[in-house]
């Protein structure tokens, strides 16, 4: 039976999503006399039965007048948002790399709306298809100009013919070809029995490459749209023929070897590789030191705020106390606060440690206060509780600064990491010096989480250490 | 060889049923021998002028059958003695006269996901938008989409990172629009996929939101609020309460918005997240603000994670799921207002179902502090300030913002005298209680104060603290 089948494809044997077929709309296109659409269809269908892929494939369809390539495509279908159906495509094509993936779209949808979602899909340069139907006007919305409307061509939204004012008609094909992704593009036409077979040829060539795994296969088909050119079905064929093609020149734009830069892939579910990869590799138990929740500084919950500059490493060492102070058993949170430059601008954390749970996590009014400058001690100084520790970097700050009836430390952080061989280690420098000003922690807390830190970087960890012992000499001599 | 002649073949002939034929006549020019000529009798039932073919010259060439635009016009004739092939035209089923379709995609059965036990491990000092991505890994997720946009761009990074790792996938969209539609896909093939984006970022995915909820396609959102309207700052807000609960695109739209507080709960949410969006086929928000997303803090790993399996009504690009359609459209009114219907009562049943919230301190309450996100870790250490002045305060923390968990609110009203909503918006999370109250018939509630800041600025646990003092029956 099966010459009986030639030319059906992998159409449905009855439309049942066209008006719950009944009638003759079980067996007939919702489209208008003469229009291009139904053949586009018919390759497309022709080409995906020919290959044996109908059982793999995805069509996504537009919106426009062939929006409903779901009612007619007997695969797997789904309908996109206006000019969104390439990215829709590339998330079926990456669900299941060995899907068939199709974009049917017409020129309102991809060169208009959808000139992002195309242009990005075709330069990803990953295997799916496209057929893009260009029939130089809106059809379902009745006949507006679209991207490809020739110059000077009446439609209700040009009635006086296009002007130039609206730019030229766009050559999607061109301008496909022009990019780097796609391996093949060719603009195709209908209006007589050879271009009919270069367009089959070239629609089932597209839907080849994909499913060689070669790469993005591009057919923009020149197609004839009688209703709103208001012409017969024939003339408008004609219409195509004289007046599109000097516009839209015939042929492959670009036939290129492809990358091979798409492999399909099967995601891991593995628990052990999973583990090693969100723990990242430290799942061990962290040592404690810790013998009693520091409640000479607070009796539940220790507020610390660091200020500084970017790349003064407030955050790195704020993260270090948090990570130390979960270590120790205790609730401990960390919210840095920067302005929008990465570097230079202001760099501010607050950090919370808890016996049970910190409540809130923000430092208005810290116990300990790290001030890695002068603006930020002057603006957070005058913050600290009463009876609360200050400790800052003298060799920034001017003077020796007092506050009543608070502690203050001036200790020279930059000087000292600078003495070490490296200004980076400042941080680490105030972290000795946090840790001998307010006993918040042992010693051996910081520096196992400093460790934990560096785990990758192993070669600094003496430097680090060297920083830390020199912050906490600093403050007791 | 044997010795029976074989009898030559002959070509088929192309043949026309003319209810299928609409009369655009690319066939009469495509034929070279002149069989196919203009009609010049109406049909019937089509009201069109179907060619009129004469096939005595027909060389079988099949020109005319490739120029015929429909796929069941012009076709090469079955073999001789089909019936119904000659004589008058009866409309009817294609298959009587061709056979039966070799198609018929079978019927789809789910595959169920897998649950892999984790070993114990320490806990994880992380940040916010990670312990997210750390959840969305271990929930199943291995397909994520993004377009940076501070403050959640933490969420894609850590995702562009691990995901290569396991096999799985992180694109960078061309922008939040084509985000959501390679979530459309994603989604429609069956398979769980996330995305972390902020706030004007969540603004542009509104109508991939709507299409999505209208196709019942699953797929998690992580929006990490910040500062509005228009560019705004990066600094945290609740500003998109109301565009989450109320304002997700066009038409009948809802979906669940969990509000988690603390890092632990940036996992477990993102985990619970993708088990709702499977459970109802609508997409799920995590509402988050940039002092959570970015806030580190210690995050206990679940006991199990997840391997998904592909449910029945998937678009997967396999025989199984061939017969699926993945679409949000509905032609006739009757069947939109039915779609509709069902639709609403998914919403319906996440109202009664899914309700979320955290009491604190709430048994004995009299002032009762309402806060969700970072806001409600202020408002809890609100309540314990307030508790060591001997005010009877408790704090009602809303978990699911949509469904507004009323249910949980209700049985505290009785004891409550003042209700203080603090929010970092200009009242959003206070409407939403207010259109609960409404919604469950609650006339009779205590009188409702507020704490609201904006711009960045968060609600201090101080002025939280004043507010509640300031009030009349509180002050010793």
């Amino acid at each position: 039976m099966t010459e009986h089948r030639a030319g059906m494809g992998s159409f449905y044997g009855k439309f049942e999503r066209h008006a719950g077929g009944a009638g003759i709309k079980g067996n007939s296109t919702h489209y208008c006399p003469g229009c291009g659409h139904g053949l586009a269809h018919k390759y497309l269908a022709e080409a995906i039965a020919e290959l044996g892929v109908q059982d793999r494939t995805v069509a996504v369809s537009p919106v426009g007048c062939s929006v409903f390539l779901y009612y007619y495509m007997d695969v797997g279908n789904t309908q996109a948002a206006h000019g969104r159906a390439p990215a829709v495509a590339l998330g079926h094509k990456l669900a299941n790399p060995e899907s068939i993936v199709v974009s049917y779209q017409g020129d309102g949808d991809l060169a208009s709306i959808g000139l992002a979602e195309i242009v990005s899909t075709a330069q990803a340069g990953i295997p799916v298809t496209v057929i893009f139907i260009n029939n130089a006007i809106y059809g379902m919305t009745g006949g507006q100009m679209a991207p490809t409307t020739l110059m000077g061509m009446k439609t209700t939204t040009s009635p006086h013919g296009r002007s130039p004012m609206t730019g030229q008609p766009m050559k999607v094909a061109e301008l496909m070809a022009g990019l780097d992704g796609p391996i093949y593009v060719e603009r195709v036409a209908l209006f007589n029995a050879k271009e009919r077979m270069r367009a089959k040829a070239a629609i089932k060539k597209a839907v080849s490459l994909q499913v060689e795994g070669k790469g993005f296969g591009f057919v923009e088909v020149l197609a004839e749209c009688p209703t709103h050119l208001k012409l017969s079905p024939l003339d408008s064929i004609k219409w195509v023929q004289e007046k599109m093609l000097p516009v839209f020149p015939l042929g492959v734009k670009k036939d290129a070897q492809p990358a091979g830069g798409f492999k399909t892939f099967t995601p891991s579910f593995d628990q052990k590789k999973v583990t090693e990869i969100v723990t990242g590799g430290h799942s061990g138990k962290a040592p404690t030191f810790s013998r009693k929740f520091p409640d000479h500084i607070a009796p539940k919950d220790v507020a610390l705020k660091l200020a500084g500059s970017g790349g003064d490493g407030a955050q790195t060492a704020a993260l270090l106390i948090t990570r130390a102070g979960i270590n120790e058993g205790y609730d401990a949170t960390h919210i840095p606060s920067y302005g929008p430059e990465s570097r230079g601008g202001t760099s501010y954390a607050d950090v919370h440690i808890a016996d049970g749970e910190v409540l809130s996590p923000a430092s208005p009014a810290p116990h300990v206060l790290v001030a890695f400058n002068q603006p930020s001690l002057e603006k957070f100084g005058p913050t600290v509780q009463p009876g609360g520790t200050i400790i800052y970097d003298s060799s920034v700050v001017v003077g020796r600064p007092t506050f009543e009836g608070k502690k203050v430390y001036g200790v020279p952080f930059a000087q000292i990491a600078k003495d070490l061989g490296k200004l980076v280690v400042k941080n680490i420098v105030a972290l000795g010096a946090l840790q001998a000003a307010t006993d918040i922690l042992p010693k051996d807390s910081f520096l196992a989480a400093v460790r934990m830190e560096l785990r990758s970087k192993a070669a600094l960890i003496p430097l680090n250490e060297k920083a830390f012992e020199a912050g906490v000499k600093a403050v007791k001599s | 060889m044997n010795q029976k002649t074989t009898k030559v073949k002959e070509k088929p002939k192309p043949f026309l049923l003319p209810a299928y034929c609409k009369g655009c006549g690319r066939c009469i020019a495509a034929c070279v021998k002149g069989c196919i000529t203009p009609g010049s009798k109406i049909n019937p039932h089509t009201g069109l002028v179907p060619v009129d073919l004469n096939l005595e010259a027909c060389t079988s060439c099949g020109l005319c059958v490739i120029a015929c635009p429909e796929p069941y016009g012009l076709r090469l004739a079955p073999s001789e003695g089909t019936e119904g092939v000659q004589g008058d035209f009866v409309l009817e089923d294609p298959a009587k006269l061709f056979g039966p379709r070799a198609s018929g995609a079978p019927k789809p059965e789910p595959i169920p996901d897998q649950v892999i036990p984790l070993p114990e491990c320490e806990p994880l000092v992380t940040k916010g938008t990670y312990a997210s991505a750390i959840g969305a890994i271990l929930a199943g997720c291995r397909h994520v989409y993004g377009y940076p946009i501070t403050p959640s761009t933490e969420g894609a990074e850590l995702m562009a990172k691990y995901q290569p790792l396991l096999d799985g996938v992180f694109f960078q969209a061309v922008s939040e629009v084509a985000t959501v539609n390679f979530m459309y896909g994603t989604g429609g093939a069956g398979l769980p996929c996330i995305t972390y984006t902020s706030s004007p970022g969540f603004s542009l995915m509104l109508e991939g939101i709507s299409y999505m909820i209208g196709s019942e396609v699953p797929a998690v959102f992580v929006n990490v609020m910040r500062g509005g309207p228009g560019l705004g700052n990066i600094a945290p807000e609740q500003a998109d309460i109301k565009l989450m609960c109320r304002g997700l695109g066009h038409g009948n739209t809802h979906c669940i918005v969990l509000a988690p507080s603390t890092p632990q709960e940036m996992l477990d949410l993102t985990m619970k997240a993708f088990e709702l969006t499977f459970k109802y086929r609508n997409p799920v928000l995590i509402a988050a603000d940039g002092y959570l997303g970015q806030m580190t803090g210690m995050v206990r790993m679940p006991k199990s994670m997840r391997k998904p399996g592909i449910p029945d009504w998937a678009v997967y690009g396999d025989r199984s799921h061939r017969g699926n359609l993945i679409c949000s459209i509905c032609l006739s009114e009757v069947d939109l207002e039915k779609h509709n219907q069902r639709i609403c009562a998914k919403y319906e049943a996440m109202r009664k179902n899914e309700q979320l919230a955290d009491l604190y301190q709430c048994e004995d309450a009299e002032i009762l502090l309402v806060a969700s996100n970072t806001p409600s870790r202020m408002a809890k250490g609100a309540v314990a300030a307030l508790r060591s002045q001997w005010v009877k305060a408790g704090l009602f923390r809303p978990m699911t913002l949509w469904p507004f968990p009323v249910d949980y609110l209700k049985p505290l009203l009785k004891k409550i005298k003042h209700i203080v909503v603090v929010e970092a918006s200009a009242g959003q999370l206070e409407d939403e209680m207010r259109l609960a109250f409404s919604k469950a018939d609650i006339r009779d509630y205590p009188p409702i104060h507020h704490v609201q800041r904006m711009g960045g600025v968060l609600p201090q646990q101080s002025e939280i603290v004043d507010k509640v003092l300031s009030l009349r029956e509180v002050r010793p």
